[in-house]
């Protein structure tokens, strides 16, 4: 299995994906953090709290978890573009051990995200209101907030890779981790908060702690979020160990 | 001569929905030899690779290699080198890196990339990007990666695809010297010249079996020419296996 981990780590940071998505997330979270320094600014000056305007910056990090669960899925559903997956399916011993390998792999992948977007975070909030002569005012809160981020990076990223397996074509899963992330959740939510509260981004706002009412406690979204990835677990290594590859 | 079978599919059939693109495959393929599967295009020759392997399940049937089926067999990756058509590189890799995400899979040694690279005439080459790399090349590539493991049992499905007069001759003299070795080599192919100076035995499918046995009894040693028979062979109506 060591084998294989090791191969599986050779091709995720082959070619240029990896750091390209990498750099989209750091340029969208620097948009946010820009933005929230800006507001902030103006709310700090009529009287507002500068540790809320440092935990907002902190919490605009958490954008990065997208990117990692898009790392995911394109590390397994490229391999289905190119038929690689064929050889990896042969030289793994089998499927469940390729599908074991391989999560672990975007696990890994997951912590390096999260790792890069809890470090800038904190830089962010350290730094962004300097243009404006604000200072960083970082608590408690703000440390378990980038705690949150990173953990979220952690755990989308094994999400994206499972939802790979199942859907097996680059567009579709990258399409579908967008669309479920930035519209049916966040749609879901507005519609019907008691029950989005249990959908795997809404749990993941309670990790990062955000603000918004109707969300779980955070054992209760980890709870959640674990729910989620062992279904999609069952689910792709059923579709994986029964569909025929290539 | 071993008559050992190597390779062995037994009453093999692929239905996709209403289409059988393989039906009722039977043969044994010897070890230590260099065999033909040919086929028109579209007459099975890959998706009865793809059941040998286990990337595709049987509609009905089983076929095994070295005595198991592929996904039980003990070290199958180290024992069965392959390199098919639809199999391509991991995006984004050179001739090397390629290599060395193989070799880590296996297990093996990094010097066996280098010796794989002496073998098949890529070196010079191994920082290329694969996709900067020529359709001979990118064969060769396929080929190293199937002899990383120094397998016993080769499945090769189209090699001489998009090879060069050079390319041909030398994937020829290497199939030749693989088998000498004492390895097993099952190649499909359609371009006919090319296989009938290099196989030892011929499987010829279109979608049933239509033969398997030597080279030299379906030619009469040699009297008529493969293409010759092979047609006359397809393009009859279904009919009983013919053994040599």
């Amino acid at each position: 299995m060591r084998n294989l981990v090791h191969g599986e780590l050779r091709k995720a940071v082959t070619g240029r994906t990896w750091w390209i998505l990498m750099l989209a997330g750091t340029f969208l979270c620097l948009l946010s953090t820009f933005g929230f320094a800006s507001e902030g600014h103006k709310a700090v000056a009529a009287g507002g709290s500068a540790a809320d305007v440092t935990n907002d910056i902190a919490r605009a990090w958490m954008m990065m978890f997208l990117f990692a669960s898009l790392s995911g899925a394109i590390l397994v559903t490229r391999e289905y573009g190119t038929g690689t997956v064929a050889r990896s399916v042969l030289l793994a011993g089998s499927r469940g051990r390729l599908l074991a390998a391989k999560t672990a792999v975007a696990t890994a992948a997951g912590a390096a995200f999260g790792l890069l977007a809890a470090g800038l975070g904190a830089l962010a909030c350290a730094f962004a209101g300097a243009p404006y002569g604000d200072s960083a005012a970082f608590t408690r809160e703000t440390w378990l907030i980038l705690a949150g981020v990173f953990a979220c990076s952690v755990l989308a990223a094994p999400w994206g890779a499972l939802l790979g397996w199942i859907v097996r074509n680059q567009v579709s899963a990258v399409a579908l981790l967008i669309t479920l992330t930035l519209v049916v959740d966040p749609g879901v939510q507005a519609l019907a908060p008691e029950a989005a509260q249990y959908l795997l981004t809404i749990a993941m706002s309670s990790v990062y702690r955000d603000v918004k009412p109707d969300l779980l406690p955070v054992p209760w979204a980890f709870a959640a979020i674990a729910g989620w990835l062992t279904a999609a677990w069952f689910a792709a290594r059923r579709l994986l160990t029964t569909r025929d590859i290539v | 001569m071993s008559t050992t079978p190597a390779i062995s599919l037994t009453g093999l059939t692929k239905k996709f929905k209403d289409v059988t693109a393989v039906d009722d495959l039977t043969v044994d393929i010897r070890a230590g030899r260099v065999t033909g599967l040919l086929g028109r295009n579209g007459a099975g020759k890959t998706t009865t690779l793809r059941m040998l392997l286990g990337l595709a399940g049987p509609t009905a049937g089983h076929a095994t290699v070295l005595g198991r089926p592929y996904g039980e067999l003990p070290r199958a990756a180290h024992r069965v080198g392959v390199a098919m058509d639809a199999i391509g590189p991991v995006t984004g890799s050179t001739v090397r890196g390629e290599l060395l995400v193989w070799t880590a899979c296996l297990g093996l040694d990094r010097r066996r990339t280098d010796e794989v690279i002496g073998l098949t005439g890529l070196t010079g080459a191994e920082d290329r990007p694969v996709s900067g790399c020529s359709t001979g090349m990118k064969q060769r590539l396929a080929l190293a990666t199937a002899l990383l493991a120094d397998p016993e049992v080769l499945v090769l499905d189209e090699p001489a695809n998009g090879l060069d007069p050079d390319g041909i001759r030398w994937l020829r003299d290497t199939l030749r010297e693989l088998a000498a070795e004492g390895r097993t080599v099952l190649v499909s192919s359609h371009q006919l010249a090319e296989v009938e100076q290099t196989v030892d035995d011929v499987v010829v499918v279109q979608r049933t079996l239509r033969y398997a046995g030597t080279l030299a009894d379906l030619t009469d040693g040699g009297a008529h020419r493969l293409e010759e028979r092979f047609f006359h062979l397809v393009d009859a109506p279904e009919r009983a296996l013919t053994h040599a």
